[in-house]
């Protein structure tokens, strides 16, 4: 059963070579730290200053972390997960999967495992990708001193785990509905109205009952201007719930499924 | 004992539309099956319940002597499968795509060269599977069944979008197949005369209901047995009539008389009585009854 397990993530890791989810994990992690090399040397008559504040990288990674918590971590999710399962669906490959020697949970927890390897891998690239955005203009804008503190490793690294536990309900809830859809836009759609559902309910009272809200929940705690509502709730404990229960339903779906290719 | 059987296997896609009626097949050891049946007859639908795509409703399926649901890990080890369409990743090349099932199926590497040679793929190198032809992405799909060197293999209309040469290339790897490694060969086909050359076995089905199931030295004598005599005259109810009276059995079929299988002397006998009784004989003929005609015999009744 554990070498079936590995030589079926190994089978699954492979398929996902060259595809679009692939690509989406290396240009997201990218994006926002681009964005922000870009605007540093587009105004780099501030960075002088900016780079010798004490609180440089708490500063970065703030900044860093705010379109990607909000936006593209979610919908990141979202699309990326689909597009894994959608590779089956698209290449009428169902049937050649469940005719291989696999059990049911193989095949099941092989592919949910290669979604959570390519979140990590997100995860480590976005982080080289913050680190680099901090490191390129100092190297090319001359008079940017290299940031004096140290860099806060295990606070950022703490807060990585968090965030990434934030968005494991969204991981499993498309995950169940991409194995239910064959349709890409149904799953995507019914998780781009859950998203847009979180924001909206940011405010409310119980707005961490909403799965896809923890990631912008967790971001927003901090801030004191942000409208979000206030709860006492631990929203980690929360996401960590809805991912064993989106897992353990999307199982029994999957398994009670009268076709399967 | 044989390689795959079923018993009894009925499947509803509603309650009110039985798509598999008590079908019964039994697969001999070393054989090549022809499963044969017109588009929607329930040829897919049984092996997609063999393979366990389906989930089943009724009826049992054995797999080398095994149930196929207690066992289903253990006896996929051994089968190959080309369900319908081409199955395969369009983003990869055809190695890549055969690496993925080595992956699983933990074959020796050295096969995806062998099988790539042996569907005439090896050529293809960088080239993703998505720009291949149908008749490529058929073949690789062929490759992909055989990996694994498979006792069993269940193909489902394998030559569809192959050209004729690749249907001749595809009927000759079956048969050295079967000849040299024993492997047992599933082929369905809505086209007789497609794998009447391949074939030691036939499955006849239609509308979700087995007509026939024998050799093919059984089919074949069953021509024989139907063969025809036509009459083609100018009163073809006093043609029948002059039969009758002989003792053979006649019927009327578009202003022709039908006759039963007769000895040469007895056609020349009643072909003199019908123009002493003062009809008119333009034709006499036997049916051409092959195969294919009663392949459509069975499924037209």
């Amino acid at each position: 059963m554990t070498y079936s397990f590995l030589h079926s993530f190994q089978s699954e890791w492979l398929k996902r070579k060259r595809s679009l989810a692939s690509w989406m994990v290396v240009l997201g992690s990218f994006f926002t730290p681009s964005i922000i090399i870009l605007a540093r040397v587009i105004y780099h008559d501030k960075l002088a200053t900016l780079y010798a504040t004490p609180e440089f990288w708490k500063m970065l990674w703030h900044s860093s972390w705010e379109s990607m918590a909000i936006f593209l971590l979610p919908l990141g999710v979202i699309l990326a997960t689909s597009l894994i399962t959608q590779l089956e669906y698209k290449n009428n490959t169902w049937k050649q999967l469940h005719t291989l020697p696999l059990a049911y949970p193989t095949v099941f927890f092989s592919k949910l495992l290669v979604i959570i390897t390519m979140m990590l891998q997100f995860f480590i690239l976005f982080n080289i990708g913050i680190y680099l955005s901090a490191l390129i203009p100092y190297l090319v804008i001359s008079g940017v001193p290299y940031p004096k503190n140290p860099i806060p490793y295990w606070d950022f690294l703490k807060e990585d785990a968090l965030f990434f536990i934030d968005c494991l309900p969204i991981l499993a809830l498309q995950y169940l509905m991409s194995l239910q859809f064959k349709n890409f836009l149904a799953g995507v759609g019914i998780g781009f109205l859950l998203w847009i559902g979180s924001i909206s309910a940011l405010s409310w009272k119980y707005g961490y009952v909403v799965p896809y809200s923890y990631t912008m929940y967790f971001y927003l705690q901090g801030n004191s201007q942000a409208k979000i509502g206030h709860t006492t709730a631990n929203i980690h404990l929360w996401a960590l719930g809805y991912f064993v229960v989106f897992i353990i339903v999307g199982y029994l779906l999957y398994l009670n499924k009268k076709e399967k290719g | 004992m044989y390689c795959l059987e079923t018993k009894d296997l009925t499947y509803r896609f509603s309650s009110d539309e039985i798509a598999l009626d008590h079908i019964n097949l039994q697969v001999n050891e070393g054989s090549i099956y022809g499963f044969l049946g017109p588009n929607g007859a329930g040829k897919t639908t049984t092996l997609r319940l063999i393979l366990g795509l389906l989930k089943k409703q009724q009826g049992d399926i054995s797999i080398f002597g095994k149930p196929f649901a207690s066992n289903r890990v253990d006896i996929l080890k051994k089968i190959g499968s080309l369900i319908e369409s081409p199955s395969i990743y369009g983003h990869l090349t055809a190695r890549e795509n055969l690496l993925v099932l080595q992956k699983v199926q933990q074959c020796p590497k050295s096969r995806i060269g062998k099988v790539l040679e042996l569907v005439g793929l090896s050529h293809t190198g960088t080239k993703k599977a998505g720009q291949f032809s149908l008749g490529m992405k058929q073949r690789l799909s062929i490759a992909m069944a055989l990996l694994h060197d498979p006792t069993l293999l269940i193909l489902d209309e394998p030559t569809n979008g192959l050209d004729p040469n690749g249907i001749l290339e595809v009927r000759e790897l079956l048969k050295r197949l079967n000849q040299e490694k024993s492997i047992t060969i599933v082929i369905s086909s809505h086209l007789l005369a497609e794998i009447e050359k391949l074939v030691t076995h036939i499955g006849i089905i239609n509308k979700g209901k087995m007509l026939f199931q024998g050799t093919l030295e059984a089919l074949k004598n069953k021509q024989q047995q139907s063969q025809a005599i036509i009459f083609d005259t100018n009163d073809a109810s006093k043609t029948a009539q002059i039969i009758v009276e002989n003792h053979l059995e006649a019927n009327l079929l578009d202003g022709k008389t039908i006759m039963s299988a007769a000895s040469k002397d007895r056609i020349a006998q009643i072909n003199q009585q019908l123009v002493n009784n003062g009809v008119e004989v333009y034709e006499i003929s036997v049916v051409k009854n092959d195969l294919e005609m009663i392949f459509m015999d069975l499924i037209n009744n």
